[in-house]
């Protein structure tokens, strides 16, 4: 991925929370608790990621009747690597520091 | 660790009751993501969490809901159509975005609310009206006269009075006026147009006369009121004749009026107060259309013209037969009287018409006089009577706007052709509005028809109003600069002139479009425009021949 685009601390906290399963389905209620970002915030940024094809999604099963189907997020496999280096940048530049880091 | 539906509060069921409307109506584009976000609502843990999720659900709804409509405004009108970008490719398009087109009419429509833009329109308008007053100039008139009568303004209530045309609102408003500030008494003259129009009219003059002994004008409105049956009369058959002057000798009510304003000192037809009163509202109120400062002025009422003129011509009538009796001191001294009333007269005259018909008695006295020394063999008076006239022939000579071959000013002329101008790009703007809307909407509803045409319009139609508007306003400049004159300026007739100039300049279109030679113009139009299309219709279709013989594939 040559492509380098500015990211702001809120996608660098969703790559950050998708890379920390890489591989793994994830919903948006589960990202938003673990990044602390509000709904308005995280669905334009899943959006963004999904358009610049770094993003993959599916539609799961729904698994309780009359319960509308979730959909599920996970970092393509190309974008994994390209995320990293992202993030180690950004915290190289101090411009933003993952929560597990703080921890 | 979902929240059941029946422990959910007010606050979170109202906020996911909002959350599915919203996913209801969201665009098509992201609508799965919409449907995503609604989908994970019944995860949240609190109430809190339930509105918190429903509210970032909502914004992002009103985002998409933006954005989409921002997308919708780049494409060009008629191309969210269905099928207008169809697998046969796509079909017509204007070439200018919706959001430029918008762009360009907000700049056209904004250019029209400067204030110079507001006046303009006005003006036009009103010279479209013929600068009469419609009902809304009415009503106009009816708000003025309310906030008068709370704030105690009695300079605009007779501004109203005199500006109104319906008579019995005209009467109470003078009255008002009048009971309010005695000094508004000259408003009984200036609104007086015979008894006939104004009911209260004798009363009013006989007031006014008390209050303004010295002023010939009440006598003379008061005789004017008499003297149509004897004026009609007098110049059915052209030049007066001497039975014509026995009859008026028998009305001893008109001779003794006019006997007394002929001696009155002095001659004031108010026209200068009026013209003051109507600069200063108009200062105070530069909203109000020019319809109604104009309409006042030209309705101010003078004394007769013809009354004045025929008793004039009788007085002469007396002289020539005082002079046919042998008195010749009599006849001298009855011309005399004329000749003095009249010089009195141009001096008080505040319009032109007053001035040139004083001019006009004057110089018919003079003749009188010269006719009566040169047959008594008085030189030097004739001399003199000769250099008189001569000095009236001035008068009147400089009177008369510096003629061109059309009988108008310079100044006149001017005005015609910046009306010309300003009525021209006026209904070019309308017209070209309304080609901009039109074929806007036609685009946004048909897919098919006449679309180069209706592409062409969306496309130059809304760059030709604005240009046409800022054309427009160019050319109401030089009206503007003509009203800004007269509001600051204080009363000169050559003012007065300037801006009647301005006025009949600007009625020459409409009066030409409306007037009777309307319909030969419309068909002279609809025929020049029928063979227009009868002649493009026929070098398309040969086209259209040639074309198909040359590829025959």
């Amino acid at each position: 991925m040559g492509l380098r685009i500015r990211l702001s601390r809120q996608t660098l906290a969703v790559l950050d929370a998708l890379l920390s399963r890489p591989g793994q389905w994830l919903h948006g209620y589960s990202l938003s608790q673990s990044t602390g970002i509000p709904s308005g915030t995280l669905y334009p940024i899943l959006m963004r990621l999904e358009k610049l094809h770094w993003l993959e999604t599916r539609w799961e099963e729904a698994r309780t009747p009359g319960r509308p189907p979730r959909h599920l997020y996970r970092l393509a496999g190309t974008a994994r690597e390209w995320a990293r280096e992202e993030i180690r940048a950004a915290q190289e530049r101090r411009f933003w520091k993952s929560s597990e880091n703080e921890a | 660790m979902s929240v059941g539906k029946q422990e959910i509060p007010a606050s979170a069921r109202l906020a996911r009751w909002l959350l599915e409307r919203a996913v209801r109506h969201w665009p098509e584009e992201t609508r799965p993501w919409g449907l995503a976000l609604a989908a994970e609502i019944d995860e949240t843990a609190s109430a809190f969490e339930t509105v918190s999720w429903s509210l970032g659900g909502i914004l992002l709804f009103a985002r998409s809901v933006l954005s989409g409509a921002w997308a919708w405004m780049k494409l060009p009108a008629g191309g969210s159509l269905p099928g207008a970008s169809g697998p046969q490719g796509p079909s017509l398009l204007p070439k200018r975005s919706r959001v430029f087109t918008v762009a360009i009419l907000a700049t056209a429509a904004l250019l029209l609310f400067l204030p110079v833009g507001r006046e303009a329109i006005r003006t036009v308008r009103a010279s479209w009206q013929g600068f009469q007053e419609s009902a809304s100039d009415q009503r106009t008139l009816e708000e003025l006269a309310a906030r008068a009568e709370k704030e105690k303004d009695v300079g605009t209530l007779a501004f109203v009075a005199l500006s109104t045309t319906d008579p019995k609102r005209a009467a109470a408003l003078t009255e008002r006026a009048v009971s309010l500030d005695p000094e508004l008494i000259w408003v009984y003259g200036a609104r007086n147009h015979r008894p006939t129009f104004d009911p209260p009219g004798e009363e009013w003059l006989a007031r006014l006369k008390a209050a303004d002994p010295g002023n010939a004008v009440p006598d003379l409105l008061m005789a004017s009121a008499l003297a149509d049956p004897h004026v009609g009369m007098l110049y059915a058959h052209g030049k007066p004749k001497d039975a014509d002057f026995e009859v008026l000798e028998a009305d001893s009510k008109w001779k003794l009026l006019m006997e007394r304003a002929y001696g009155a000192p002095g001659y004031d037809s108010y026209f200068q107060k009026h013209y003051q009163l109507t600069r200063s509202v108009w200062n105070r109120e530069r909203n109000l259309p020019p319809t109604l400062i104009f309409s006042g002025l030209l309705s101010h009422a003078i004394p007769d013209l013809l009354n004045l003129m025929s008793f004039a011509e009788f007085k002469m009538y007396q002289a020539r037969k005082a002079r046919a009796a042998g008195d010749l001191q009599r006849a001298e001294s009855l011309i005399g009287e004329v000749d003095v009333f009249a010089l009195r007269m141009a001096d008080g005259s505040g319009t032109k018409i007053e001035k040139l018909i004083a001019l006009a008695i004057s110089k018919s006295a003079n003749k009188g006089l010269a006719d009566l020394f040169a047959s008594s063999a008085r030189p030097q008076d004739a001399r003199r009577v000769a250099l008189r006239l001569g000095e009236i022939e001035r008068s009147v000579q400089g009177m008369r706007p510096r003629s061109d071959p059309g009988g108008r000013s310079g100044g006149e002329q001017a005005f015609r052709r910046e009306a010309m101008l300003l009525q021209g790009f006026g209904i070019l703007a309308v017209f070209a509005g309304l080609a901009a809307l039109a074929s806007i909407l036609l685009l946004e509803m048909w897919r098919r028809r006449m679309r180069n045409a209706l592409c062409w319009m969306a496309d130059y139609a809304p760059a030709t109003l604005l240009v046409a508007i800022g054309a427009f306003l160019m050319s109401f400049l030089p009206f503007q600069h003509a009203f800004a004159e007269y509001r600051a300026s204080s009363y000169m007739l050559l003012n007065d002139e300037r801006i009647m100039g301005a006025m009949w300049g600007l009625m020459e279109i409409p009066e030409y479009v409306m007037g009777v030679n309307a319909r030969v113009s419309i068909w002279a139009f609809v025929t020049i425009a029928l063979a227009a299309l009868l002649v493009f219709v026929l070098v398309r279709s040969i086209h259209r021949t040639r074309r198909a013989a040359s590829n025959p594939a």
